[in-house]
């Protein structure tokens, strides 16, 4: 039973951290948070039913839901975002806006009810005594990957370097001579396409419609409140968080589990110190 | 002069003998009016086409046969936003405007309970054809779908009797349908002598039932009976399951033929009892399969167990009306539980406190998706769903 616990733990924890990553940078650097990441998610696993109908593997989805999701992110940043960076509370309405759309668009071409995709991984396999779902174990991987992708990305690049100086302090780094609007431009993008890439990685594990998005959006915007713009400060709420629901879902029942995320993140924010 | 009296005259009488006739003629003509207040936006809005679909057909077949009692039917789709306030607005409109003679449709129980009192103000007789939980009377209200007393008791028997499972573990949505379907089912398992090993509910929004699963796993019971609001939340749960490695026999009260398929493999190998599959094997099912093709051709919705029910309507009420003799509500309503139609899903008959009798099916969802009908369990009785009625 503990195994078992544990196990679920650490693997609710890996994909709420995938599912959040993409909201995390783009509010770290962009300092708006993309209420439009429910809509992103939604067009990954629709990369996944796409993947289906060409009949290709279940793991080009993850590429079509990169890219797309990028692409898509891109030009909604050129479109939409762009000049309302100065206005951070109008991009609330913009991103809820652009969330929107992109959701009805999908409903309007696929249609409300549920698609088939394919998954790749399907099996269970025995851990410690107890037999486990795969998928979810190599969802942990991917996510410790990501974590360690972005961070490399964030550390040894000179995009990622440039990104740091904007989080740091815009004006400086602007008076620099830093090209703040094409960091931005592509923290978006990257941004969307991790959020798309999520929606993929899910999939697997959830029926793909329109709506799917929205209870992930709820969980990734607790964590990212309360992990402000830290990696592994994300990768610790993802743990705790993630632990608390597991826990009190299993001892206690999921009606209460579902509002543990939320009720602790009040918490913390209100004895969180401001590190920022 | 005369000359140019006389055609004045005739004329006249010309125009005399037109407005003397035109009433008549257009009393003749007068459509018999078929509302069909349905989720065209909304939860239901998945289902509702098919639901038109069906009318559109049983609406051709009975015009063909030169309509009810000579009178042409129409049938009149209106949007109820699969909920209460959509509902009385298109119940308004339906019984006012469109002067419905009759309300045939398939609803949520929340636009049901809106609609239904509408209707039996304004004295129109209101069939409704979906599947819910059971309880909803009326003077003017008929049901000719399933209440949970005909589908839960055969499906647990079955696992009871066939797949020895003695110790269950039931899952439901937290949610009036999902709680309800799992009380009943209780019910059943603890007068067959089962025992249940445990009990979990998961929040609607919620998409992620690891903490459930972990509990099933280590109850470690025979079998699982669930309830999940229809459609997402079976594949969601399914594919966890599944995932999981966890493979012990599975009855569903909520899953249906299109979810099931959508959901390719990871339903498979569940069990599920209802009044309609596409895979029953009947002349009437396969004529009705065959047509709702050759009207509909690509545009075509697969039939389903919340849409067939609506053909079945409109056809018991026209045989009902052709019984009365007339239109007249007070003398449909009369007559409506004496009338027997045989179609797709067996003969019905909604003689049981204005509910039906109905065969029930076991079906099996396969590797690939698609459902095969396993048995029929022959007709089952609603039991005492409105006592004070007949």
């Amino acid at each position: 039973m503990y195994t078992i616990q544990l196990l679920d733990i650490v693997t609710t924890a890996g994909i709420l951290y995938i599912v959040a990553l993409g909201l995390l940078i783009v509010y770290g650097v962009l300092k708006i948070i993309n209420l439009a990441h429910g809509a992103f998610l939604v067009l990954g696993s629709y990369a996944a039913v796409i993947a289906t109908w060409l009949d290709w593997s279940p793991w080009s989805a993850l590429v079509i839901a990169l890219v797309g999701g990028a692409a898509v992110g891109a030009v909604a940043e050129w479109r939409v975002l762009r000049d309302l960076y100065v206005r951070p509370l109008d991009t609330i309405l913009a991103t809820w806006g652009l969330n929107i759309i992109i959701v009805q668009s999908i409903t309007l071409y696929f249609g409300r009810e549920i698609q088939f995709a394919e998954s790749g991984v399907t099996q269970a396999v025995s851990v410690g005594g107890v037999t486990y779902s795969l998928y979810r174990l190599i969802l942990l991987l991917i996510a410790a990957v990501l974590g360690v992708l972005v961070w490399l990305l964030m550390r040894r690049t000179q995009i990622g370097i440039v990104a740091q100086a904007v989080i740091m302090n815009e004006e400086l780094a602007q008076a620099l001579g830093i090209n703040t609007r094409l960091v931005r431009f592509v923290t978006f993008c990257l941004g969307a396409g991790l959020a798309s890439l999520a929606g993929a990685l899910i999939t697997p594990l959830v029926s793909v419609h329109p709506n799917l998005g929205v209870p992930w959006l709820i969980n990734a915007f607790m964590l990212v409140m309360v992990a402000g713009v830290s990696l592994g400060n994300l990768a610790l709420a993802a743990l705790i968080l993630g632990g608390a629901q597991v826990l009190v879902s299993s001892y206690g029942n999921p009606v209460l589990g579902s509002l543990t995320i939320i009720i602790l993140a009040v918490i913390i924010l209100r004895f969180r110190t401001i590190t920022t | 002069m005369r000359k140019v009296y006389g055609i004045q005259l005739l004329l006249l009488m010309l125009a005399i003998s037109i407005l003397a006739v035109a009433p008549v003629r257009s009393q003749q003509k007068k459509p018999v009016v078929i509302a069909i207040p349905v989720g065209l936006s909304g939860v239901n809005s998945v289902v509702a086409p098919a639901v038109v679909q069906s009318a559109q057909l049983a609406a051709d077949e009975l015009n063909a046969k030169g309509g009810i009692l000579g009178q042409p039917v129409r049938v009149v789709p209106l949007d109820d936003e699969s909920g209460p306030a959509g509902a009385v607005k298109a119940f308004n409109t339906g019984i006012r405007q469109d002067k419905a003679d009759v309300i045939i449709t398939m609803e949520t129980s929340a636009a049901r309970n809106a609609g239904a009192p509408i209707a039996e103000r304004a004295k129109v007789p209101f069939i409704y054809t979906s599947f819910y939980e059971g309880r909803a009377c009326g003077e003017y209200l008929f049901v000719n779908a399933w209440v949970p007393e005909q589908v839960v008791p055969p499906l647990i028997k079955f696992m009871i009797d066939e797949k020895k499972v003695k110790r269950w573990f039931a899952v439901g949505s937290d949610y009036a349908f999902g709680r309800g379907m799992i009380e009943a089912a209780k019910k059943t398992i603890k007068d067959m002598g089962g025992t249940i090993l445990g009990e979990e509910y998961q929040p609607l929004q919620q998409s992620d039932w690891t903490a459930i699963i972990s509990k099933i796993r280590a109850a470690n019971p025979d079998g699982i009976i669930y309830s999940t609001s229809g459609g997402g939340p079976n594949i969601d749960f399914l594919k966890q399951l599944k995932a999981a490695g966890l493979t012990m026999p599975i009855g569903s009260l909520s899953i249906d033929e299109l979810t099931a398929e959508a959901g390719g493999n990871a339903a498979e190998g569940v069990y599920y009892t209802g009044d309609y599959f596409t895979g029953i094997d009947n002349p009437e099912n396969k004529s009705f399969l065959e047509a709702m093709k050759k009207k509909f051709g690509a545009e075509l919705k697969t039939p389903n167990a919340l849409s067939e029910q609506e053909y079945d309507g409109l056809h018991a009420y026209a045989m009902a009306v052709e019984r009365a003799g007339s239109t007249n509500a007070d003398a449909v309503i009369k007559v409506l539980p004496t009338v027997v139609f045989k179609g797709p899903r067996g003969s019905v008959q909604m003689n049981k406190q204005h509910h039906a009798p109905l065969p029930i099916y076991l079906a099996q969802v396969q590797a690939d998706g698609k459902t095969r009908v396993l048995k029929n369990f022959g007709l089952i009785d609603p039991g005492d769903q409105c006592p004070k009625l007949k």
